[in-house]
């Protein structure tokens, strides 16, 4: 019988010594608290760096709390947050542009005002995630549209540009007509995965000629598409499509392709591209990169007959993060958040990615051997005045699929005519 | 004299039925009757619950009536032109898929020479995903240096090569040759099976009678298999009604809404218009849903009509 006895201690005993260990071993992974951070750009290795560095950075700093971020492409991102914000779920912090406010008025966005050291952050770039008074997004790219060319083949041309890298529309159009004679795609651009890329040479078009305070009225639907300036502009980009700026393979062509097209193979005079260029041209060659001493140049976007502002530019927030309003930690998260937005990240993120920030920097610490290419498009930005967004960022719904499907595909793709273009894009945007 | 009389069928009916092992029975059908509730009844019903909503995120909804549904049919170009697209393709591509189907599986069926070889080859694409398909085709159609027109530019006509995914007038058609190519395997290899199945006395009878090739396919053979014909042709069209992942990934539904599909129209407005809402989305499919059924009960119900009128 003590025998029994003696037998059930000994197994009460072990199974004591168990159960402590086990809590021993639970304990600290409960205390452990995990950020969740879902980004797009998972095939842009300095930027993938440049997020994994913040979030050791925060790691370092909060030792019971790990950040663990999920690398998406764009389209499978937005299916994937969808789905899970639908159904309550979602990660801490999520990936988003401006244009998507759909967060913003389904109430899956935390109002930052309070949570994010704004004085780290450009006002016009918090401006962008501003609505209705309350911030909802901190911003982390910044970017321009920039006219990119060859300098080798612009040579090879003839054409010797201004110091302003500036010229007129006549003189954009002979270029292009230059190009195209000597066998050269005068201008690389593709809309196959891509719904914004075809209406970089309109939208530049049409800011210039309209000015600031017009453009934003055309692109809010209170300005007619039949607008003579209007006309005038889009006439000039029909002229320069008819003159075979763009590649037959436009339609199909995706947006890294448009890149390895304009830089490697067959080779572009020009490409327009958002200054995040840099993102896939700036690595190395094998992993598409643009080729070693490749002749790269920023110019401009033509100089408009009668151009209300010449000098205008696009400007406008791409990368940047949302609190999730579901989640269960908000202030970690938050603190997640300030960590990618220090001056010293700041700077970091034009020293490795070579692209504007909305991070309060300093590019003159920009060294190594993109300096000089950092340089010139400083230089093309100094004296610009910017409009704030492109026209995605601006436009919803109906709009926004009518927009996509003629300014973006159909019109520079050679298939409308201006009028027809104009008829559209009234029916499907001007509301007065 | 009691005569015994045969059961009724009703009668025998009542007796199999008491003599079953129904818990067993249930028991056994349960987990695929939950997955079928869950996954396929519950998310029809959802559907055309959510048409006479709008559905916001946090489970608001609010009760439409008939609203989505009125501006749907009334005030929505787009989807009559994907209606159209979808229609097109729909009663176009059945018979190339099924006819080629045909043609490939009576090319094995007369063992023409590497017949294993082609068997393969002929069905591969049927394994691939849409999407390697896509991208495939996408290279294949390729304006500078796809395989398409770069053919046109071998034998000398260049003037007609194209931007055959850039352009309304050929983008669906485009699309819709890529979508025949994967199927057609499919639909051979069914037609090699019925053809397996032809009853041998009939067509040596036919061969004493020196009837030829073509007599014995169009008035003995095709007139056996036309059941499976008929089934490969339904099949088809209502795998063209529902259409999507081969539009997606080759051109998104442009240029201009030229290969946009219902389907593909119904995903743009529940996912990419900058909306949460899925009551207008859901009033799309839960109309679809109803064209879709009403066409395969509407041919099921007509070629069975003229099956007993040949037959």
């Amino acid at each position: 019988m003590s025998a029994k006895r003696s037998l059930a201690r000994g197994w009460l005993v072990r199974g004591a010594v168990a159960g402590a260990l086990a809590v021993a071993i639970a304990l600290p992974a409960a205390a452990e608290t995990t950020i969740t951070i879902w980004s797009h750009e998972a095939d842009e290795p300095a930027k993938v760096a440049w997020r994994e560095k913040a979030a050791r950075n925060f790691e370092a700093k909060n030792p019971d709390v790990k950040v663990k971020i999920t690398w998406y492409d764009k389209p499978a991102l937005n299916a994937a947050l969808r789905t899970a914000l639908r159904a309550g779920q979602g990660p801490d912090i999520f990936y988003a542009e401006p244009d998507q406010v759909e967060y913003i008025t389904n109430g899956f966005a935390t109002p930052l005002d309070d949570l994010v050291n704004w004085n780290n952050i450009y006002d016009w770039a918090r401006g962008v995630w501003t609505h209705n008074g309350k911030t909802y997004g901190l911003p982390q790219e910044a970017y321009t549209i920039e006219l990119y060319y060859n300098k080798e083949l612009m040579k090879k041309v003839g054409v010797t540009l201004p110091p302003s890298g500036q010229v007129g529309q006549a003189q954009f159009l002979d270029i292009v007509k230059k190009a195209a004679a000597a066998g050269i795609t005068p201008i690389s651009q593709g809309v196959g995965d891509r719904p914004y890329p075809g209406v970089y040479l309109s939208e530049e078009a049409l800011l210039r000629r309209l000015g600031r305070d017009d453009y934003g009225k055309l692109l809010t639907g209170k300005l007619s598409y039949k607008d003579p300036r209007v006309v005038e502009s889009l006439t000039f980009v029909k002229g320069l499509v008819d003159a075979g700026a763009y590649p037959k393979s436009f339609a199909t062509l995706k947006l890294g392709e448009s890149h390895y097209y304009f830089h490697t193979k067959p080779g572009s005079l020009m490409f327009p591209m958002g200054s995040f260029y840099t993102g896939r041209a700036f690595v190395p060659p094998d992993k598409g990169g643009q080729p070693e001493g490749f002749p790269l140049g920023v110019m401009q976007f033509p100089a408009m007959d009668k151009g209300a502002c010449n000098q205008c530019k696009s400007l406008t927030i791409g990368a940047s993060f949302i609190l999730n309003a579901g989640s269960k930690n908000q202030k970690l998260a938050a603190g997640m958040l300030n960590e990618m937005a220090t001056p010293d990240m700041g700077t970091l993120w034009l020293e490795t990615i070579l692209l504007q920030t909305a991070i309060k920097s300093d590019p003159s610490k920009v060294g190594g051997k993109y300096a000089e290419y950092f340089r010139e498009l400083l230089d093309r930005n100094k004296d610009a005045q910017y409009f704030v967004g492109i026209p995605r960022d601006h436009i919803q719904g109906k709009c926004k699929d009518v927009f996509t499907q003629v300014l973006n595909n159909a019109f520079p793709g050679g298939l409308l005519t201006v009028d027809a273009a104009v008829d559209m894009l009234n029916q499907g945007c001007y509301t007065n | 004299m009691a005569i015994s009389r045969p059961a009724a069928p009703a009668t025998r009916a009542r007796r199999r039925s008491a003599g079953q092992p129904w818990p067993v029975i249930l028991l056994f059908l349960a987990p695929a009757l939950l997955l079928y509730l869950g996954f396929t009844i519950d998310p029809a019903f959802r559907t055309f619950y959510n048409s006479v909503h709008t559905i916001k995120p946090r489970g608001v909804e609010e009760f439409v009536g008939l609203a989505h549904f009125r501006e749907l049919l009334t005030a929505d170009p787009v989807f009559w032109k994907s209606v159209a697209n979808t229609m097109i393709w729909a009663v176009a591509a059945p018979i190339p898929d099924v006819g080629i189907g045909l043609l490939l599986a009576l090319c094995l069926y007369a063992k023409v020479p590497l017949a294993r070889f082609f068997r393969v080859v002929w069905f591969t694409p049927v394994l691939l995903s849409y999407v390697v398909v896509g991208i495939i085709w996408m290279w294949v159609y390729n304006f500078e240096w796809g395989v398409a027109n770069e053919l046109l530019r071998w034998v000398g006509l260049s003037g007609l090569a194209h931007s055959w995914l850039g352009d309304p007038k050929t983008a669906l058609w485009s699309v819709m040759f890529t979508h025949v190519w994967k199927w057609t395997g499919f639909n051979m290899v069914v037609c090699l099976a019925a053809l397996y199945a032809l009853p041998t006395e009939i067509l040596e009878a036919a061969s004493l009678d020196n009837c030829g090739w073509a007599r014995r396919l169009v008035f003995i053979m095709i007139p056996i298999m036309w059941r499976t014909l008929l089934n490969l042709l339904i099949l088809s069209f209502i795998g063209k009604m529902r259409v999507f992942d081969l539009v997606w990934i080759m051109t998104g539904g442009g240029p201009l809404w030229s290969t946009e599909t219902v389907s593909t129209y119904v995903y743009k407005r529940a996912f990419e218009w900058n909306t949460f809402d899925l009551g207008y989305p859901s009033t799309i499919a839960a109309l679809w849903f109803v064209v879709v059924l009403a066409f395969a009960l509407s041919l099921s119900w007509l070629f069975r009509q003229r099956d007993r009128l040949e037959y």
